[in-house]
C-alpha cells in the first residue's frame, strides 16, 4: 500500500514529447494567431494575446527559449497583428531584459508577486502602443488604455494556467 | 544573465554571453524597424499585405461559421414575437413607401437642376466587393480585414462603404485582402456636412467605435440628437452623400456620433473608385501621413 501511494504516475519510458523545446515558442505563435479570429471588435479591448503567453511563459520559467527568440516571435506578432512592425520586437526583447534584471532583484517570487508584475509589464506595453499610436497621428486620452489594461490583466491568470498545463504536457509529466 | 553561471565551461559560458549580444541586438533591431515604419510606412507594405493574405482567409472561413451560429440565434429570436414584429414591420412599410416616393421626385428633380446646370461628376464606380472578415481587436487603432486584395483591383487609399454608409479607407493591401482603417479609428479625419442643413463639419474617430463630430465654423453647437451626418466630398478621398454617422449625445461643442455602418454586422463592403485620384497621390506623397 505504501509503496503504490509513493509510486509516481510516472511510465517508465515517458519524456518530453518531441519537439519540445519550440512547443513555447510556438504557442506563443499561436497567440498571435488568435488575431485572425473573424472577431470585429469596435472598442479593441481583447488582450494582445501573443504577449500574454509570452509573459505567461517568461514568468514561469527563464529557459523556455533563448532570450534573443523574443525579437522574431514579436517579429510575427507585428506581422500577424498589424501592429507597426518593430513595435512588438523592442517590447518583447525588452520585456526579455527586464524580467532578466527582475530574476537577479528578487530573492522570492509567488502568483501575487507575479500577477503585479504581469500587470506592471502589461501596462508599460499598453502606454508604448498608446504612445505610438499618437506618434503616427492617433493620439487620444490616456485614461481610454485602462479598460484594456484592466481586462489584459484579469485574463492573465487563465493564461498562465494554460501556460503552465502546455509546460507540464510538453515536458511528458 | 538570469540562468546561473553555467559552471567552468567556456563554451557555456561563451554561449550565454552570446545570446545577451544576440538579446541587445534584437532590441536595437526592434527600435530601427519602429522607426521605419513610424518615417516610412509604405516600406513594408509588401510584408504586410503578404501577412494579411496569410491569415485573411482562415479568418474568413471562421467567420462564415459565426455568421451561421449568430443566424441561428436571431433566427429564433426573430419567431419569437413574430405577430409584434410582422405588424411593426407593416408599418413601417408603409411610411418607407411614402418616403421613396417623395424621394423619387426630389431625385428627378435633382436631375433636371443638374442638367440645367451642366454639373459634371466624376462616375465612381465599384472596383471590388468583399466581407470584413476580422478587425485589429488588440489594440487602441480601429483596423478591419477586407476580403478582397490588388488582385481585384483594390489599391491604398481607396474608400470603403456598405449599403448603409461609410466605413473607412483601404491603407494596406494584399492579393486577396487588404487592411481598412476604420473612420472610428482616431486617425480617420472625414470631411462631412450635416444632413439636416448642409453645415460643414469634421468626424473624426474616437477609436472606441464612435465618432467625435466637431462644426467647421465656430458658434452655436449645430447638433441635434439623431442628426446624420454624410460625407461632403471635400479633400477628394471620400465620395460625397455617403452616410457616416448618426448623433447620440452632445458635448460642449460638438456631438459624439454613432457610425451607421457598422463594421461587424454589415456583410458586405464595396471598394470605390476614390473620388479625385489626384488628392490620394498627394496624400501617398507626404510621408507618414497614413498611419
Amino acid at each position: 500500500m505504501v509503496r503504490a501511494a509513493l509510486a509516481t504516475k510516472r511510465r517508465i519510458g515517458q519524456g518530453p514529447r518531441t519537439g519540445a523545446a519550440y512547443i513555447p515558442a510556438m504557442s506563443v505563435v499561436a497567440g498571435s494567431l488568435l488575431s485572425a479570429l473573424p472577431i470585429v471588435s469596435v472598442s479593441g479591448w481583447y488582450p494582445d494575446f501573443g504577449f500574454l503567453v509570452l509573459l505567461g511563459w517568461r514568468l514561469l520559467r527563464a529557459d523556455a527559449w533563448p532570450a534573443w527568440w523574443a525579437a522574431p516571435l514579436g517579429f510575427a506578432n507585428d506581422i500577424l497583428t498589424g501592429a507597426p512592425i518593430g513595435m512588438s520586437v523592442a517590447l518583447w526583447t525588452g520585456v526579455m531584459i527586464v524580467m532578466d534584471l527582475v530574476d537577479r532583484r528578487t530573492i522570492w517570487r509567488d502568483y501575487w508577486i507575479e500577477w503585479a508584475l504581469a500587470a506592471l509589464l502589461i501596462l508599460a506595453a499598453e502606454t508604448m502602443e498608446w504612445w505610438l499610436a499618437a506618434l503616427s497621428g492617433a493620439g487620444f486620452a490616456f485614461r481610454s488604455i485602462l479598460p484594456p489594461v484592466l481586462v489584459s490583466t484579469l485574463a492573465f491568470p487563465i493564461v498562465a494556467w494554460l501556460v503552465a498545463r502546455l509546460d507540464r504536457w510538453r515536458l511528458g509529466r | 544573465m538570469a540562468a546561473p553561471r553555467p559552471g567552468w565551461s567556456r563554451r557555456a559560458q561563451y554561449g550565454l554571453f552570446f545570446s545577451f549580444m544576440a538579446l541587445i541586438a534584437g532590441l536595437v533591431v526592434g527600435l530601427v524597424l519602429l522607426t521605419l515604419s513610424l518615417v516610412a510606412p509604405s516600406r513594408y507594405e509588401i510584408v504586410r499585405g503578404a501577412a494579411i493574405d496569410v491569415t485573411a482567409p482562415v479568418t474568413g472561413g471562421l467567420r462564415a461559421v459565426v455568421d451561421t451560429v449568430k443566424g441561428m440565434v436571431s433566427g429564433a429570436g426573430n419567431y419569437w414575437d413574430a405577430a409584434h414584429q410582422n405588424e411593426q414591420l407593416k408599418r413601417d412599410r408603409k411610411a418607407m413607401v411614402r418616403q421613396i416616393i417623395r424621394a423619387r421626385a426630389v431625385l428627378l428633380e435633382n436631375q433636371q437642376l443638374k442638367a440645367t446646370l451642366q454639373l459634371r461628376e466624376h462616375s465612381h464606380g465599384t472596383v471590388a466587393t468583399g466581407r470584413i472578415v476580422g478587425s485589429s481587436f488588440s489594440s487602441p487603432r480601429r483596423f478591419a480585414i477586407l476580403s478582397a486584395g490588388s488582385r481585384e483591383g483594390v489599391r491604398i487609399g481607396m474608400p470603403v462603404r456598405s449599403a448603409e454608409g461609410l466605413i473607412g479607407r483601404i491603407i494596406d493591401t494584399g492579393a486577396t485582402a487588404s487592411r481598412v482603417l476604420l473612420i472610428s479609428d482616431r486617425s480617420n479625419i472625414v470631411p462631412a456636412r450635416l444632413l439636416r442643413n448642409g453645415q460643414p463639419v469634421i468626424s473624426q474617430g474616437r477609436g472606441d467605435g464612435t465618432v467625435d463630430l466637431r462644426p467647421l465654423e465656430v458658434g452655436r453647437n449645430p447638433f441635434k440628437p439623431g442628426d446624420i451626418v454624410v460625407t461632403s466630398g471635400t479633400g477628394g478621398l471620400y465620395p460625397p452623400l455617403v452616410p457616416i454617422a448618426r448623433v447620440v449625445r452632445l458635448d460642449d461643442d460638438g456631438a459624439i456620433a454613432r457610425p451607421i455602418a457598422d463594421p461587424s454586422s454589415a456583410s458586405f463592403a464595396l471598394v470605390e473608385q476614390s473620388y479625385e485620384p489626384e488628392a490620394i497621390q498627394t496624400e501617398a506623397a507626404e510621408p507618414g501621413g497614413k498611419r
